[in-house]
């Protein structure tokens, strides 16, 4: 391209000096400005030069063309080679002539000017520009030196204020003509390629008509340019458009950027996919890639295969049908299975490690117990092995082999059992126990009579009666049990021993002086036991009346029955032990005393307003309080009595047979012959005598006080005198509070000796400044104390000193973005501590501000464009359901996706 | 937002059990709104209000939720007597009640008597399923009173004077004859607390791990039982006295005193945080409603006073002398003295409280401590003949949180709520008469303003620091006496300068505010030539 153009040019520039005669040359390019101005040194004066052009233009021409020829391009050659006088730039000073002024002819007002200049304006815009701002004087001689001048002023390009004349500017021509010189008619309006010249070539070629259009009406529609802004104009103009652009870009961002910040919690990476998640979504997304895999793709896809396998498979799978019981059932046992071979593996590592000699001997024994038992199932096997041991059985009551007869066991038996050592007893021991039990007659299927049976069988009466509870006929039955035993009692109790302590006279007279009145009682007891008997009939309503109009003291009375036994067991742990090994030895003894103590609780539970005065006469601590009780005259004995006597009955068995057992243990004291024991309960009822008496007197608790705290002399003193001026002494201390934190401000005072030296100086007394100050101190301080939370509280003193260590638990300044103290503290009225909210809501009140992952890429914002207006009433509809909202929740049509950088 | 606006129209339709249902609601959802939210149209800030009333929102549903939790989850009402016709619910007796309770509940009322062991005094665990019981005379004992069964007795062979639970059953402290002991639950002694003294009255603030006891002298002492510090001791200076209660709500400890006077600590500081006449003679006994704002006394001219700790005011005051109060969980009020028992109840709800119920022991019984079992409408007495126990229908709260105290805490459970409250342990400094306010603003007082002489002592004392500065020594002609003293004198001016520009700047204040004072005082000019002129000169 480069090379047509060029060839044109020169062409051009020949046609062009056939043409013409002058040639002005003139530059265009921008590079051109600046060479002109540094060429812009001595030089013939433009008009000068017009005149001299005018006279030898040929000259100049060839001289040009010379130049061109011998040094083309050459920048510096060429100003060498023309030397400064033949260049004709010596003369400085203009011609006279040239000063008559005209107006040329072709002047205009510089509206129209510009429409003139209309083929610069085509080559260069700027240049124009300029020199529409500047006036310019055409056809001046001296507009050189003037645009020289003004170039130097305005540091503009010369060319700014060279304006029209242009045309008429001679250069010689410097330079070769080439697409980088152009010939001055090229430059020119005539010589000028024009878009036509260009097309020329391409006519008669397809589309050709077309482009000719087309530049025509491009032509036809070219209109005037609007002059340019001035450039800051122009930039302001620009920075607006700008504005306006990025501003419509960024504020599309605002709804996200605005739900993002109100959003309570930001949820970041939240739609990261992780990849696969099950083994199927990965083997679905197979493709077979290799040649095998593709062979194997192939076949197994083929359809064939697929139709064959599937007729097939199904039959297979009828064929293998197994009902769903079948298969747990299976499941089962094996499972089953496994789980008793495991513990029995592990059983059978632990049992082998075992290495005790007693063990194996112990497992042996009972592998034989296991056979035994295995006998024991089989009918046949039990059957002769109760065969076999009933032959031993005879054998064993003929021979009477281990029964001593052997020599040794004759021999030892001779020297006497003591004399031998523990080894030799226990063999005795035991060979007489395997006498006894070879002898044992077998229990055949059949029979079932035998002595323990009847015993077997009261006992389970026994337990009948406990369990049935409320039952009247047992009621009766114990009294019936009851009267029996004492009748016994007195039967047997002529029975004593006749030895010992017990056999000493006065011994023998208390005892049988204590079983007369025993007899005695025991009488009673059977009358009242028959009387009990009769009211037992009725007594259940009875027993209901009673309790409900009974005086109030019953409450205390009827608690006590439960915690008594609990008392009553506590002597035999700490006294009587020795005691009750003697009950066991002697049973008769123990048996009467048994007796006539069952006929004693009875007699104290049922006849005790009968028997008030007799009551005396039993000495056992166990019933200590009862005794108490039972002798303190009022109304509310007689109902405890009764209650026990009736009501309890429902729960009597219980508590009887406690009775009983403690009894037993305790009765026996009386009845035996220790006199420690007696001594002990004469004591205890002594001092519950002396209690007694003190609770008649009423004086009771007031003793009991005493054993454990005196105060002391100053002290009763003072609690005495407490109150007399509480009132006074309470007010000072509340001043001396006050005064110390908030101290009386110091009185005025002048310093000895200053300030008075004269009467004058004296009668003023202290300085006007010193007395305001005090009168402003004092009128703080009684603000102060006006405010205090305490200051109508007379008997009041609450303390306003500032706790150092507290002090952090406060916010000292409101936080930020608040404002006022009460919208703060109001905000964080609510606990939100797992403690204080249900587990729905927790999560939602700490959340924190962005929830993320670890390791998950954050991704930049996207852009999503969403209906503005269905959003806020989504907004509405849901305080923060928003939070949750994924992109994908989003229907896609609305949606459209954009990068934050794009 | 949508149920708010659907209100209004379900008030309408909905028929009134439904409406009731609903009033309900609404009641336990302000109970666990605590409060009224801010007023957000107030606010300037629009960030701040978007923030708050999301805020709001969750708190509404926070409270939504746990109302309908209460109302799922806490389903139990307590009971309470009622008096049919000319009833009155203080004549009816315990055994008329034994009656018609079911069996487990009438095992709860009974009389053990141990009458060689003196007065007892009594406690029992936050869960009220363990009981202590200490005899006057030596006698420790651990009782399980789910089946009452004894788990540990023992006799420490001195006196005792009052025992106390510590945070669970496991341990127990003892007020004896010279100190104070820590033992197990199989009464092995873990810790003989020495700087406590002879202690008469024993009290543990469970939310904060303090061990308080006041002894004979009057002195009070917290000790941290998780740590073994002593968080404070205090000279009460008003003699002694063994009336000490801890209030639940905060944990601030009253001491009752011979003057009459109830005296409110903490152990963060000497003196007292309220100091109150409450009586004209020594007071007697002093409780605490569990809600903190109620507090009773009974002083000895025979007034059993109630007192409304917000105000400090009297709300009633009930004629009659107590030896010892004690509040229910449910806010009856209990009075014991000599061998009778009056239950005070607030029944109507309007802070009257009316006589409920009343017992009356064996007479000769000395009552030395009443005290409600937690959970349980059970109320154990210590006596002198031992201890009993009667039931008070309506005393006990019914629904328990397991969170907070189980009766059938298995022993796992119980190892984890004690790490779980070690954890939330409050240091002591929390304890304050108003706990609620913590976390709010509270302004730091401005410092006072030194005096001169202060300034002035300040100011010496820095010069004098500066002149006692010793010098380095510097090379070889930098060491010039000139040149040392020169710099010295910098270095004590450099010191007088703060004090100068304070000065200075108080003074500029002093004379921008002194022509402020002259134009108050100047009279409008019609006036002005009557004014005597004394500032003319």
């Amino acid at each position: 391209m480069g090379e047509v153009r060029q060839k044109k040019m020169q062409e051009k520039g020949k046609r062009s000096n056939n043409r013409k005669d002058s040639k002005v040359f003139q530059k265009k390019n921008k590079g051109s400005d600046k060479r002109r101005h540094n060429r812009g040194g001595p030089r013939l004066a433009p008009s000068l030069q017009r005149e001299v052009n005018q006279m030898k233009g040929d000259d100049n021409e060839v001289s040009d063309f010379d130049e061109g020829d011998t040094f083309a391009g050459d920048v510096y050659e060429y100003e060498e080679a023309v030397p400064e006088e033949e260049s004709r730039k010596n003369r400085r000073y203009d011609t006279v002539d040239n000063y008559d002024y005209k107006l040329p002819d072709d002047f205009k007002d510089e509206d129209v000017f510009s429409d003139d200049e209309e083929d610069i304006d085509e080559r260069d815009g700027k240049r124009n520009l300029i020199e529409d701002s500047d006036d310019a004087d055409p056809k001046n001689d001296d507009d050189g030196s003037h645009a020289r001048m003004l170039q130097s002023i305005t540091g503009m390009p010369r060319e700014a204020f060279e304006g029209k004349k242009k045309n008429n500017v001679v250069i010689s021509e410097a330079y070769q003509e080439s697409e980088y010189n152009p010939s001055r008619d090229v430059l020119d309006g005539n010589g000028r390629i024009s878009i036509d010249d260009l097309l020329d070539p391409l006519q008669g070629k397809p589309g050709y008509s077309m482009l000719k259009k087309r530049t025509h009406q491009t032509e036809k529609k070219s209109m005037a340019l609007q002059a340019p802004l001035p450039k800051a104009d122009l930039q302001r103009v620009e920075r607006k458009v700008a504005y306006e652009q990025s501003k419509k870009e960024v504020s599309k961002w605002e709804p996200i950027v605005k739900k993002n910040r109100e959003a309570p919690t930001l949820y970041l990476g939240e739609e990261v996919d992780l990849g696969y998640s099950t083994v199927g979504a990965i083997a679905s997304e197979f493709e077979p890639r290799t040649e095998i895999e593709k062979k194997i793709a192939s076949l197994v896809h083929d359809g064939k295969i697929m139709e064959a396998h599937r007729k097939d498979g199904s039959k297979l799978l009828e064929l293998n049908k197994v009902s769903f019981e079948d298969e747990k059932d299976r499941q089962n046992r094996i499972a089953k299975m496994r789980s008793l071979l495991f513990r029995h593996e592990t059983k059978a590592k632990h049992i082998k490690k075992i290495k005790s000699k007693t063990y194996h001997r112990l497992l042996k024994k009972d592998r034989v117990k296991g056979a035994s038992a295995h006998i024991e199932m089989d009918p046949d096997a039990a059957k002769e092995l109760a065969m076999k041991q009933e032959f031993k059985r005879a054998e064993e009551r003929m021979t009477l082999k281990h029964k001593n007869s052997s020599q040794w066991a004759k021999r030892i038996l001779s020297r006497g059992l003591d004399a031998q050592d523990e080894g030799t007893r226990a063999a005795i021991a035991e060979q007489l126990h395997q006498h006894a039990t070879l002898t044992r007659k077998m229990n055949t299927l059949k029979d079932s009579s035998s002595g323990s049976s009847s015993d077997e069988s009261s006992d389970e009466e026994y337990s009948d009666d406990q369990t049935e509870d409320n039952n009247h006929s047992k009621a009766s039955k114990l009294l019936e049990r009851a009267k029996d035993k004492t009748l016994k009692a007195l039967e047997d109790g002529d029975e004593a021993p006749n030895s010992g302590l017990l056999a000493l006279p006065f011994m023998v007279r208390g005892m049988k002086k204590r079983e007369e009145a025993a007899a005695e009682e025991a009488k009673l007891a059977i009358q009242e036991f028959e009387l009990l008997s009769k009211q037992l009939n009725n007594s259940e309503t009875e027993n209901i009346k009673t309790e409900t109009t009974s005086g109030r003291r019953t409450f205390g009375g009827m608690k006590k029955s439960a915690p008594e036994p609990r008392k009553k067991t506590k002597p035999e742990y700490y006294g009587d032990t020795d005691d009750e090994d003697d009950t066991e030895t002697r049973e008769g003894v123990e048996d009467a005393g048994d007796d006539k103590n069952s006929s004693l609780i009875v007699d104290e539970n049922i006849g005790s307003d009968i028997l008030g005065a007799d009551s005396k006469r039993h000495h056992s601590s166990v019933f200590k309080s009862f005794d108490e009780t039972v002798r303190d005259p009022g109304p509310k004995t007689t109902y405890e009595v009764a209650i026990f006597a009736s009501d309890t009955w429902k729960k009597a068995k219980n508590i009887e047979k406690k009775v009983d057992s403690a009894s037993t243990a305790t009765a026996s004291k009386p009845a035996l012959q220790g006199p420690v024991p007696k001594e002990t309960v004469q004591d205890v009822d002594d001092q519950s005598d002396s209690d007694h008496e003190l609770m008649v007197e009423g004086v009771f608790s007031s003793a009991n006080n005493k054993a454990y705290e005196l105060p002391s002399q100053a002290e009763l003193i003072h609690q005495a005198f407490a109150g007399d001026n509480v009132e006074e002494e309470f007010e000072r201390q509340k001043e001396e509070i006050l005064n110390e934190e908030n101290p009386e401000p110091e009185k005025p005072v002048l310093l000895p000796g200053w300030g008075q030296w004269t009467n004058v100086q004296k009668k003023k007394g202290l300085p006007s400044w010193m007395l305001e100050e005090h009168d402003r101190a004092n009128k703080k301080r009684q603000e102060v104390l006006k405010n205090r939370k305490d200051a109508n509280l007379k008997h009041v003193i609450i303390s306003e000193k500032l706790d150092k260590k507290a002090e952090k638990l406060y916010t000292k300044t409101l936080p930020f973005p608040y404002t006022a103290k009460e919208v703060f503290e109001q905000s964080i009225r609510m606990p939100i501590g797992p403690d204080f909210n249900p587990t729905s809501t927790i999560g939602a009140l700490n959340r924190p501000e962005v929830v993320k992952k670890s390791g998950v890429i954050i991704k930049p914002i996207e852009f999503k464009e969403v209906d503005t207006q269905r959003k806020v009433e989504e907004h509405k509809q849901s305080g923060q359901k928003q939070k949750r909202k994924r992109s994908k929740t989003n229907n896609g049509k609305s949606v459209k996706k954009m990068k934050a950088g794009a | 937002m949508e149920e708010e606006l659907g209100k209004p129209v379900a008030e309408r339709i909905l028929p009134p059990t439904e409406q009731e249902v609903l009033n309900e609601e609404d009641v336990k959802i302000k109970k666990y709104l605590r409060g009224e939210g801010a007023n957000l149209e107030v606010l300037k800030d629009k960030k701040l209000k978007g923030q708050l009333s999301v805020i709001e929102d969750l708190y509404g549903k926070s409270a939504k939720a746990a109302a309908k939790v209460e109302k799922w989850l806490m389903p139990s009402e307590g009971g309470y007597l009622e008096a049919e016709g000319l009833e009155k619910t203080w004549r009816i007796r315990q055994e008329t009640i034994s009656h018609e309770v079911d069996i487990l509940s009438r095992r709860n009322q009974h009389d053990i008597i141990l009458p060689a062991l003196g007065p007892y005094s009594l406690d029992y665990t936050l869960n009220g399923r363990y009981m202590a019981i200490a005899g006057r005379k030596g006698h420790l004992a651990l009782v399980d009173m789910k089946d009452l069964n004894l788990i540990k007795e023992f006799q420490v062979k001195e006196t005792v004077r009052d025992v106390v639970f510590l945070h669970n059953e496991l341990f127990f402290a003892a007020a004896q004859k010279k100190y104070p002991y820590i033992y197990n639950r199989d009464g092995t002694e873990l810790h003989c607390l020495k700087e406590h003294g002879s202690v008469l009255r024993l009290q543990f603030l469970k939310n904060h791990f303090l061990l308080a006891s006041i002894n004979k002298f009057g002195q009070l002492h917290y000790q941290d039982v998780t740590t073994g510090s002593m968080a404070g001791v205090f000279r009460t200076g008003l003699g002694r006295t063994d009336v000490m209660q801890v209030n639940p709500f905060n944990g601030v400890i009253a001491t009752g005193h011979s003057g009459g006077s109830v005296v409110m600590w903490k152990p963060t500081s000497s003196s007292p945080l309220v100091k109150m006449l409450c009586h004209q003679g020594p007071v007697s006994a002093l409780a605490f409603h569990p809600n903190g704002h109620l507090m009773a006394t009974s002083g000895c001219e025979r007034k059993i006073k109630l007192w409304d700790l917000r105000k400090f005011e009297v709300l009633q005051t009930l004629p009659g002398h107590a030896k010892t109060l004690d509040f229910s969980q449910k806010g009856l009020l209990a009075c014991g003295t000599g061998s009778y028992v009056q239950i005070l109840g607030d029944l109507a709800g309007s802070q009257n409280y009316t006589r409920y119920m009343s017992h009356s022991m064996v007479k000769g019984y000395q009552i030395g401590k009443i005290l409600f079992r937690p959970y349980e409408d059970v109320l154990g007495i210590g006596h002198s003949m031992g201890w009993s126990s009667i039931l008070v229908p309506g005393s006990g709260e019914p629904n328990f949180d397991t969170w907070v105290a189980n009766p059938f805490e298995t022993s796992k459970q119980r190892r984890e709520k004690e790490v779980r409250s070690l954890l939330d342990k409050l240091p002591p400094e929390t304890i304050a008469l108003n706990p609620s306010k913590i976390g709010t603003v509270m302004a730091v007082k401005k410092k006072e303003k030194k005096t001169k002489k202060e300034r002035e002592a300040e100011e010496e004392s820095a010069i004098d620091a500066a002149k006692n500065i010793t010098m380095k020594k510097k090379t070889k002609g930098r060491n010039k006496p000139t040149k040392r003293e020169k710099k010295k004198r910098e270095i004590i001016d450099k010191s007088k300068k703060p004090f100068l520009q304070e000065q200075i700047k108080e003074e500029e204040e002093l004379s921008r505010k002194r022509p402020r004072s002259s134009e108050e005082v100047e009279l409008p000019k019609s006036l002005q030539r009557f004014a005597r002129k004394k500032t003319a000169t």
